[in-house]
């Protein structure tokens, strides 16, 4: 008992003097004078911060790095700036020369499994982005922050406010069984909901990529690990706040056709469809017809927009100006026994479109103390919450793609074409008044006791827990179409989920030297963890007022309609790993990593795999026979390993029955899946080769990688005839070839004046291809469409294709008068093919346009794709852009090929007024029709669109305070910055952007922003 | 020191050794296959829901494909215009080919139902729980089989036999006709010696629709297939007209009223109610486009799938089926469109037939004013005793027995369609021919049963459909390729690249793979 109180006792008085109990000691005089430089390049830096440890006496740098302090003698004095390690030590001269390294070379340690590593010691392919890059762009997203920055790392944009990016390692490993990489955030492995974290709080982001750097995850690390580590208290006790305030737009608009022209080619496309079914008949008769009273193609009311010369524009209904602010504020202090980091945050973003809102509060501390010398504690927790403010789903297409002919108002339940009143337009402007909210509560905390019995032997146990509480309403009130076409007076929605994720890791590890040269270390762990997660779900109709939204389930009346909903499902995981990092006169290193996992997800006899791993890398720099003057790094690494994957669903191994109420009772129901036992790991065989470089004293540096993998168990789901009784399964079949290159250069052009300019550039591929499908299949169709069985064009499977490929009919030309003689005997398939309408080419040249003649035109992969950046600084001054890029990536639209079906029935793109006429024949832009049996636009590659671009992601301007103004008013740090971000997108794109997709379009942001350091 | 490092190896040893269960993970929502197919309370809700599976198949536009292409119905203008491939359906061209994605559906929705009812009567053979209620599912799971099959081999010809206990020898390959038969015939024969004569669930199957069915089984068969006997067809609907349990309700009206669901003339019929997901949702399918823009709520809106064809429309002196005084016409089908006084108008922009004759049986006028036609949720007939008398009549007919079969349609069916008093005008005559009869017969069923999922197969097995369907149906005769190959739909070109049973030479023939 008394041990434990003096413990405790000895804990508070530590954690107590940490916090700035002052004692003073009468002390000797001494004038402290010197200079401070950079570790790298040896020049002076400016505004560094000198305190005499536990006083308020200190100074800081001037513009030549010197400065001039008188301390105590024996005193300690900490140096501080900001993008270096802080330094501390007791001078014993009076005449001092220190150098400080810059934080992004630091070679720190991060957590892994429950084991610190130092970095230095991962042998394979790792990208890091440190919190300097962080900084420079205004976002409040973990993953846009990455975009266009690391080689290896493609990340997609998602435009909803709040909306979370989605990122590719190396492109696909896996064919439908997890893509997305794991993130490790201070040793807590979290598979979703990133965006939780607040950019602000993160030190360091490392991007391990190939088996050898994420073997300490293999369990679940086959598609990339990303560990985040936040930041730690350092030095002296710091303030900053970093706060901005951006104004957003749409950075894309589609040019639609107006009113006018919407009538005319209405007006062209009833005739044409008149000609082809009354061929000789006048068509200016039919035309007349048409613009006379009782038409077939006109309502009144659009004879009425149309006469009058208006146009209506549905969209500016339900937009707005965007609105952005983001204020972070964090204190830290560091020192020989222990840190401690506290940050603090809001964002608040009023979306593009009315109702959509965004809201995050965020909470991070982080705080080690050394209880005993070989005693060490921690903690890394953080609580968010996020409001989000919901639209309901369709309101921006339906708005976008209004009838322009058609008057605004707020009183009609549908929107029309003609007086076609389709039950699925519901009026944008009523649909305004869904009322949706998400409001998501998380805890993610890592704890970690590190006991230190002997020099070298470190003991380490981390438990970690990720508690997540997630809750969706919708209310539709009782007079929207919503709510009549499906006669539900009222709809009110609540669903609430909950994960709770707990993760225990033990980890022994054990660094030697010995003779100089050999050093080892050595780790032992073994992990367990454990997933619950739950939903709940209410579905209430019939309200007799709208005015209490959802909140009020019990006042609902139509009990018989209620829909529940729930669920329960845990999953588990169990690892066991060794591994060995050795490396002589840190020339030769090599590390072998083995891991054995258990998944809950597998069947009794296949629950556990081993994964091994093995990297080599030789600093050849290092060798005696090496000129280390221009050259002064030249390392080169090889690894190869296996990783798992087992991210299928659970009990996939089981054939389940679920009981479904209908007709009054109870039915047992098969969910169509059939179980596989024999169901393993999928095992990825990784091979990566890599080579660093840096000349000139680090003033140019190159990173090199090539990666092959192979991946032969894959896990899929394989569709089955139904008179299996079964629709699929999901099993070990298939396989996937994934290799490509990688290269990252940074360059410092100037850094030895007054003008510095530094400029990075990345650039990567990949390259997938399936090598086996089940059996003898050699292609495996996507099904799915109006009736869930048409073949699609993204999604299926061809034996020797990419993954990502797209498989349509091969646009041939526009047919013209003088081909139909030709196209009189070919078998369309039911479809016809008159002048002006897409002609696909019968590329089997047997006269029948069918399956056999669809074929993969190109693939959604880029051929290559990355970023730059340039820095460009003078004095305060500092200039800033990042751009990324993707080129020979195939997309396709859908919102432009809704936009040329040509029937002014529908919205349409300006596009369509090149359209073939008989008096316009030179074009690729079919004739306008009204009615089907023809070749649509996205039929055929016409519609395939090229989504190569170019962006400039980020522009930002600076102004860094010189150290004299700041210093006067106490201040460590003053920047304020401008950033326009995602100022401009080059592309032949139709659509809304390349890479966020059609549904919305991206926004373009201008930003304020300050930085303040205390 | 020392004694951490023991605690801490100690604690390490703890946690591995307990943790041996630690990866046991079992659902704690679905029961598994072991669980479902080894105890009768557990078999019996599968059961259930493969009833609930089987009336499914006729929710919505899925149960209306089978109807589409016929003399009796054909597709909405607008519909036609808007999506060729399901056009393929009536107009019979190049889009009714193996990669018809709503004839794929229809493939599909029924096997899963087929292969769990197999599962079922496999597993039952190895229950010894309470063998009366095994018995009674035993006889239940043997007659959904035998009515799926029965439909996949009228409509797609030689299909697979799913048989749990021969999976070894018979796999999942198309058999011959006459094999896929005798096991919907030793199905229907458990089903008549297991099922009871009533089921106070009326989702169940009862005796009585056993042996109709069977009756129907060897009148239905293709000649062809040998297995067509009309003396045994006689012998299963006489055993149901002579069981006292079915008649005819007074009032053909009453059959479409929602207050009067499972009366005495139904042998079996689905159950559905207003209610997701026990609403048929068939209004949508049947009603009218023009009505539906008038109103939401209104009972006979939809969206115009199918409309009855001038031939089932019209009068006799028209060219239709209908004769003077016929109660059924206006049951049946829906002339008028005034809704609450307001005649509807006809809309710019769509097919043209929107306020032409409709079809007027699924109306729900329950749904009226308060709910969307997608409600709608009467129950369906699957059999009923008017065609069990029609069927009847025409087996006499076909052993020479024209005159009895005559007396049977005038004193049950027609009586009826005449409100009890059958006037000598409407009377069949005596003298009726056995030829005459046949074509008197089809027109009969015509106007008593038309819309309930019946005609392609009298088509079929009357060999009429390349004689009538090209002459009643518009877009049928529009593109004029119907062909006799087109009795049996193709197989599906998934199931031919997913079945290893199954290659491409199986198919069926007038059909390329594509």
């Amino acid at each position: 008992m008394r041990p434990k109180i003096s413990y405790i006792l000895a804990f508070f008085l530590l954690f107590i003097g940490q916090l700035g109990v002052q004692t003073v000691w009468a002390q000797q005089v001494m004038q402290l004078k010197g200079r401070v430089t950079d570790k790298n390049t040896g020049e002076a830096i400016s505004g560094v911060s000198i305190l005499e440890r536990g006083t308020s006496n200190g100074t800081s740098t001037d513009e030549n790095g010197l400065f001039n302090l008188s301390v105590s003698a024996g005193a300690r004095i900490v140096f501080t700036a900001v993008g270096y390690d802080s330094r501390e030590f007791i001078p014993r001269e009076a005449l001092v020369d220190v150098s400080l390294s810059p934080t992004s070379n630091q070679l720190d340690e991060i957590v892994i499994v429950g084991a610190s590593i130092k970095k230095g010691d991962l042998t394979g392919a790792v990208t890091r982005i440190d919190s300097k890059k962080l900084a420079e762009l205004p976002v409040t997203g973990v993953n846009q922050a990455m975009e266009g920055r690391l080689p290896g790392v493609l990340i997609q944009s998602n435009p909803r406010p709040g909306g979370n990016a989605s990122i590719r390692v190396r492109g696909n490993n896996s064919i439908q069984y997890g893509g997305n990489p794991i993130y490790v955030v201070d040793g807590l492995i979290i598979e979703d909901a990133v965006n939780t974290i607040n950019p602000d709080d993160i030190s360091s982001i490392d991007i391990l990529k190939d088996a050898s750097a994420t073997a300490l995850y293999g369990s679940r690390g086959a598609n990339g690990v990303i560990v985040i580590t936040t930041k730690k208290g350092q030095g002296e006790g710091q303030i900053n706040y970093n706060g901005w305030y951006g104004v957003q737009e749409f950075s894309k608009m589609i040019p639609y056709m107006g009113a006018q022209d919407i009538f005319n080619l209405r007006l062209d496309a009833f005739a044409n469809q008149y000609m082809d079914n009354n061929p000789g008949a006048d068509r200016q008769a039919y035309i007349d017809q048409l613009l006379a009273d009782g038409s077939e193609a006109f309502a009144d009311y659009e004879f009425e927009t149309y006469r009058s010369g208006r146009s209506y524009n549905w969209l500016e209904e339900i937009t707005r100006t965007g609105k952005q602010q983001n204020h972070s504020l964090n204190f830290s202090k560091g020192g020989e026994t222990g840190s401690v980091y506290l940050g603090l945050n809001f964002t608040d973003q009023l979306g593009l479109v009315k109702n959509s809102s965004y809201k995050r509060y965020g909470g991070q501390v982080n705080i080690d103390q050394q209880i005993k010398p070989w005693l060490k504690v921690g903690t890394n927790t953080s609580v968010t919450r996020t409001e989000e403010g919901l639209l309901a789903d369709g309101v921006f297409n339906i708005a976008a793609n209004a009838n322009p002919l058609l008057a605004i108002n707020d009183q009609m339940n549908y929107l029309r074409w003609a007086n076609v009143e389709s039950t699925d337009l519901y009026n944008p402007i009523r649909s305004l008044r869904i009322d949706g909210n998400n409001f998501l509560n998380r805890v993610m905390t890592n704890n970690y006791i590190n006991i230190q019995p002997i020099q070298g032997l470190n003991i380490r146990t981390n438990l970690s827990v990720d508690l997540r509480n997630q809750q969706t309403y919708w209310y539709t009130p009782k007079d929207l179409g919503e709510s009549l076409r499906n006669s539900t007076e009222g709809t009110a929605n609540h669903r609430k989920d909950e994960t709770l994720y707990w993760q225990w890791d033990n980890a022994i590890t054990y660094d030697k030297s010995f003779q100089e040269k050999h050093n080892l270390s050595a780790l032992l762990s073994m992990s367990v963890s454990k997933q619950n997660y739950n939903y709940n779900q209410v579905n209430a109709l019939g309200f007799a007022t709208d005015d209490f939204s959802y909140k009020y389930l019990s006042g609902a009346f139509l009990r018989d309609r209620f829909e529940l909903g729930s669920d329960f499902t845990t999953y588990s995981l169990m690892s066991y790993i060794g591994r060995v990092n050795y490396n002589y006169a840190n020339k030769y290193y090599a590390t072998l990593t083995a891991r054995y996992d258990g998944s809950s997800r597998f069947g009794p006899n296949n629950k556990w795999g081993l994964f091994p791993s093995l990297a080599l890398a030789w600093n050849i720099a290092e060798e005696v026979f090496f000129n280390k003057e221009v050259v002064n790094l030249l390392k080169l690494r090889g690894g190869y390993g296996i990783a798992g994957n087992q991210n299928i669903p659970d009990f996939a191994f089981r054939s389940l029955y679920r009981p479904v109420y209908s007709n009054n009772s109870v039915t047992y129901v098969s969910d169509g899946r059939l179980g596989n036992e024999d169901l393993k790991w999928e095992k990825q065989k990784q091979l990566n080769i890599g080579l660093d470089a840096a000349l000139l004293n680090d003033r140019f540096s190159f990173s090199f990688d090539y990666f092959h993998i192979n991946n032969d168990d894959l896990l899929m789901q394989r569709t089955l005839s139904l008179t299996s009784g079964f629709s699929n399964t999901i099993a070990n079949v298939g396989a996937l070839q994934n290799k490509g290159l990688e290269f990252v250069a940074n360059a410092a052009i100037l850094r030895e004046g007054e003008l510095k300019w530094n400029f990075s550039v990345n650039i990567s591929s990949y390259k997938n291809k399936i090598t086996k499908l089940y059996g003898d299949v050699t292609a495996i169709y996507n099904r799915g469409g109006f009736t869930g069985v048409e073949i699609q064009r993204e999604g299926n499977l061809f034996l020797g294709e990419s993954l990502n490929n797209i498989f349509v009919y091969q646009f041939d030309k526009i047919a013209q008068v003088e081909d139909m003689e030709r196209l009189a005997g070919m078998d369309f398939g039911g479809r016809t093919v008159r002048p002006g309408d897409i002609l696909p080419l019968d590329r089997d040249g047997n006269g029948i346009i069918d399956e056999n003649d669809r074929f993969v035109v190109g693939n959604k992969d880029p051929k290559f794709y990355g970023g730059f950046s340039t820095d460009l600084a003078y004095k305060g001054w500092s200039v800033n852009a990042v751009f990324s890029y993707n080129y020979g990536a195939k997309a396709l639209s859908y919102l432009y090929e809704g936009l040329m079906g040509g029937s002014g029935m529908y919205a349409s793109h300006e596009d369509m007024n090149d359209r073939w006429t008989p008096e316009h024949t030179n074009t690729n832009i079919p004739r306008a029709f009204f009615g089907g049996g023809r070749y649509g636009a996205g039929d055929t590659n016409w519609s395939v669109q090229d989504a190569s671009f170019l962006r400039l992601n980020a522009l930002t301007l600076s102004y860094t305070f010189n150290t004299s103004l700041a210093q006067r008013y106490k201040l460590n740090n003053l920047r304020i910055y401008t950033t326009a971000s995602n100022l401009f997108t080059i592309t032949d794109y139709k659509g809304y952007d390349p890479t966020g997709g059609d549904d919305y379009p991206m926004a373009r942001m201008f930003v304020f922003g300050l930085n303040i350091g205390l | 020191m020392k004694t951490v490092i023991k605690y801490s190896l100690l604690l390490l040893i703890l946690i591995i050794s307990s943790c041996s269960n630690f990866l046991e993970q079992e659902p704690q929502t679905a029961l598994t296959e072991e669980q479902v197919f080894s105890e009768l309370d557990n078999i019996e809700p599968l059961v259930l829901g493969l009833y609930t599976s089987w009336r499914n198949t006729r929710k919505d536009r899925g149960g209306f494909v089978f109807l589409l292409g016929t003399d009796e119905v054909q597709q909405g203008a607008y519909q036609v215009l808007t999506d060729a491939s399901q056009a393929g359906l009536d107009r019979y061209n190049g889009f009714l080919s193996p990669s018809n994605n709503a004839l794929a559906e229809q493939w599909d929705s029924r096997w899963p139902v087929i292969a769990a009812a197999a599962r079922v009567i496999s597993s039952l053979q190895f229950n010894e729980q309470d063998p009366n209620r095994k018995n009674i599912l035993l006889g239940e799971a043997s007659f959904i089989r035998a009515a799926l099959t029965f439909e996949m081999v009228q409509y797609w010809g030689d299909v697979p036999i799913i048989d749990v206990d021969r999976f070894d020898e018979l796999g999942t390959a198309r058999q011959p006709q006459e094999a896929v038969y005798s096991y919907i015939i030793q199905d229907l024969e458990h089903a008549i010696a297991y099922l009871p004569i009533t089921q106070s669930d009326k989702r169940r199957a009862t005796k009585g629709a056993a042996e109709a069915l069977l009756g129907k089984v060897y009148l239905y068969a293709p000649e062809e297939s040998g297995v067509r006997d009309y003396g045994k067809a006689l012998e299963h609907f006489e055993a149901v007209v002579n069981s006292g349990v079915y008649s005819l309700v007074a009032n053909y009206a009453d059959l479409w009223s929602p207050a009067y669901p499972n009366t005495n003339e139904s042998l079996y019929e689905f159950q559905f109610n207003n209610v997701w997901p026990d609403n048929n949702q068939c209004q949508w399918q049947t009603g009218s486009r023009a009505v539906a823009l008038v109103d939401q709520y209104a009972y006979f809106g939809g969206y115009d799938l199918l409309v009855p064809t001038p031939y089932c429309y019209a009068d006799r002196s028209a060219g239709g089926i209908w004769e003077a005084g016929d109660l059924r016409r206006s049951e049946s089908i829906r002339y008028d469109f005034t809704y609450r006084g307001v005649p509807t108008p006809l809309q710019p922009g769509w097919g043209g037939d929107e306020l032409d004759p409709h079809v007027k049986k699924y109306e729900d006028p329950r749904t009226d004013g308060t709910l969307s036609f997608w409600n709608s949720g009467k129950n369906i007939f699957y059999l009923r005793y008017a065609d069990v008398l029609l069927c009847y009549a025409e087996v006499l007919n076909e052993l020479g027995r024209t005159a009895e079969a005559v007396n049977i349609v005038n004193t049950t069916v027609r009586q009826r369609a005449w409100g009890g008093n059958l006037p000598p005008e409407a009377h069949w005559q005596g003298g009726m021919s056995q030829a005459e009869f046949r074509t008197n017969i089809l027109d009969e069923r015509m106007r008593e049963l038309c819309f309930e999922g019946l005609r392609r197969m009298d088509l079929n097995r009357t060999g009429m459909l390349t004689t009538h369907v090209p002459a009643r149906n518009r877009w049928a005769q529009q593109s004029n390729t119907i062909q006799s190959y087109h009795r049996y739909y193709p197989i599906p070109l998934q199931e031919i690249r997913q079945n290893e049973d199954i290659s491409e030479n199986d198919q069926n023939p007038g059909y390329a793979n594509q």
